[in-house]
């Protein structure tokens, strides 16, 4: 459940969205693509924009006009968003032939081009391989390949490199850059990692417990936070950690939906909260800094840092 | 010299290994286990040919010849010693009541169970799919419900029962099938088939539309499914590549079963439907301790069987590589 979460983004740009586990970055994206129902889910009530078009509420047919065309997709568990019975060159074919009329051949030679961009060695083999003959590098790439397929304006990468060991990441992280930068893509990069956003992206939003609570340019976060959750997200960062010390982490666990805790849902876990946190409702983003803050504190945390 | 001139060469060596040969070869050895129970089982039940034969009034030594002239005299395991030597020149002996050689009986009585089991087979397939498709797609509305009741009822009534109320329906009430009996020749044989093949199918289709409904349930929450809706895949291709291809393995192993199974139901529906196929010949054979008949008739149909589950992991492998004979 999401009741208040903001995000818009120009072209070419890039914006990430961080939170732990839960928060509801998954949900905010499945709504931009429109598959909330499958989930059991609706919008009761916002807007989905898209170049000028309200896509909330929108029916199938016109959904159907949108994914894959005109936003791109890696999902979450993209190590098993292949289907084990076809081959990758069925599933990339059939991504590249719903552009337009299309022959077999020109259809193949595409799929061995995308395979290439996504810089994988040996296309033509990999085009024939099924899914659990690639390793989970080979599969996450092979399904950026399947999402830019038909030249998306929208790349949503949800999770990423979240089941790929560190090495390889790196070299995800590097190829949606690079794609993004190729193919004039905005990007809306999901992670519960901020370093990873920081590294990609321009703008970032952080949410928590179903709400954005902070919004702004990364360099802006990053140095200022004005939100305890996002100091909280950047002091457990592991590559920040002094050495020979314990590394700080957030103290209890992240709100879950129907646990939510009256008040602003973040206070029984921060060290700033008074008696207002726990009396007045969430608190709307409200200008703070060069950042979006729903923190009743952020000038608190401004004056702190001086 | 590395490779003795005529011996197995590696090229040989390596097509030996191949998967699906291995699994030829353990069809091969479950058909001998067979032979050998279908040899054993029916010396199991209690009678003695030779004293059904002769009736009450035989003497001793009339029914020691007489065993004798049938050759199921001595020990059990010199009577399987001559069955075994006999089968592999492909002598399967002669029926004990009519003398005549039990390959010929079989060949007679064979076509009708397998037309029988072909057209069974045929129109499972095109029930039980899109029954299956329907009952997994529509599953939360009245049409999912329905399916679930009418299933159960369905493969709870036996098919002597089933058998008789369509007998009722469709040859008493609406004559559009014969009460009983055969004509061979395809394709006037469906008319007396069709009736038969839908009491089989009685309890075929809802047990397999219901393996197909709840792997497609099973699929449809697959990450690659909602990967495909987002690319933008729709259409038929959804439906078949991503759907239905992926559950197929479970249906159609199940299906290689009870094309098997359709052999031995086969028994009840030739009695009901006056059939002349294998089923009532080996009622008979069993009746009258007719050895060789009956082994002859359990051995050949387990091939079938055999046979038919080969077939079904064959189709599986092509059709589902993580199914593919290893």
């Amino acid at each position: 459940m999401i009741d208040a979460a903001n995000l818009s983004l120009d072209r070419r740009q890039a914006v990430g969205i961080v939170g732990e586990s839960g928060s509801g970055k998954t949900m905010l994206c499945r709504a931009l693509i429109g598959t909330l129902p499958r989930h059991g889910a609706k919008i009761v009530s916002g807007t989905v924009r898209f170049d000028g078009q309200d896509l909330a509420g929108a029916p199938e047919r016109v959904w159907r006009g949108i994914r894959g065309r005109e936003i791109g997709y890696i999902p979450q568990s993209s190590l098993a968003g292949l289907n084990p019975v076809l081959t990758v060159e069925t599933q990339l074919v059939e991504s590249i032939a719903a552009v337009g009329s299309m022959s077999r051949q020109q259809a193949r030679e595409e799929a061995v081009a995308l395979i290439e961009r996504v810089q994988i060695p040996r296309a033509e083999q990999v085009l024939k391989a099924r899914s659990h003959e690639l390793s989970g590098g080979m599969r996450q790439r092979v399904m950026i390949a399947a999402a830019i397929a038909q030249g998306p304006k929208l790349l949503i990468a949800d999770e990423p490199t979240t089941a790929l060991d560190v090495t390889i990441q790196r070299e995800i992280l590097n190829l949606i850059t690079q794609l993004r930068q190729e193919l004039n893509m905005a990007l809306i990069l999901v992670s519960h990692d901020l370093a990873v956003i920081e590294e990609v992206c321009d703008e970032v939003m952080v949410m928590y417990a179903g709400a954005s609570v902070e919004a702004g340019p990364v360099a802006a976060l990053s140095k200022a936070p004005r939100h305890p959750y996002t100091r909280a997200l950047r002091v457990s960062r592991v590559d920040r950690a002094a050495p020979g010390r314990d590394l700080e982490a957030i103290p209890g666990d992240a709100a879950s939906v129907g646990s939510w805790p009256a008040g602003c849902r973040f206070w029984p876990r921060c060290g700033l909260a008074d008696e207002a946190c726990r009396r007045d409702s969430q608190p709307a983003l409200m200008p703070a800094g060069e950042q979006l803050s729903a923190c009743i504190h952020a000038e608190r945390m401004a004056e702190m840092e001086q | 010299m590395t490779s003795s001139p005529g011996g197995i060469g590696a090229r040989t060596l390596r097509l030996l290994r191949h998967p699906v040969l291995r699994r030829l070869a353990q069809a091969f050895f479950v058909a001998f286990l067979l032979m050998v129970f279908a040899f054993l089982l029916i010396r199991l039940i209690p009678g003695d040919p030779a004293m059904i034969l002769l009736g009450d009034e035989a003497t001793e030594e009339d029914v020691i010849a007489y065993r004798k002239l049938l050759g199921i005299d001595g020990s059990i395991p010199s009577q399987f010693g001559r069955y075994v030597a006999n089968l592999v020149r492909g002598d399967f002996g002669v029926s004990i009541r009519s003398r005549e050689p039990v390959l010929s009986i079989v060949g007679k009585r064979l076509p009708v169970s397998l037309w029988l089991t072909v057209t069974t087979i045929v129109m499972t397939i095109g029930l039980a799919l899109p029954l299956g498709v329907a009952a997994a797609l529509y599953r939360r509305t009245w049409f999912g419900h329905a399916f679930q009741i009418g299933a159960s009822v369905m493969v709870a009534t036996p098919v002597f029962f089933s058998g008789l109320l369509l007998i009722l329906l469709f040859a008493v009430q609406v004559n559009l099938a014969p009460i009983a009996g055969y004509h061979a020749g395809f394709p006037a044989n469906l008319y007396y088939l069709w009736l038969p093949a839908l009491t089989i199918n009685f309890v075929l289709v809802p047990v397999l539309s219901r393996i197909l409904q709840s792997s497609i349930v099973e699929t449809s929450s697959e990450e690659f499914v909602e990967a495909a809706i987002i690319r933008g895949t729709q259409g038929w291709r959804f439906y078949w590549r991503y759907l239905l291809r992926p559950s197929l393995a479970p249906t159609i192993a199940a299906l290689g079963y009870f094309a098997a199974t359709v052999v031995s139901y086969a028994v009840i529906i030739e009695i009901i439907f006056n059939l002349p196929g294998l089923g009532m010949t080996l009622v008979d054979a069993v009746r009258n301790r007719d050895y060789p008949l009956v082994q002859g008739i359990v051995f050949l149909s387990g091939l079938l069987v055999v046979g038919l589950t080969f077939m079904a992991d064959l189709v599986n492998g092509w059709l589902d590589p993580r199914a593919k004979i290893r």
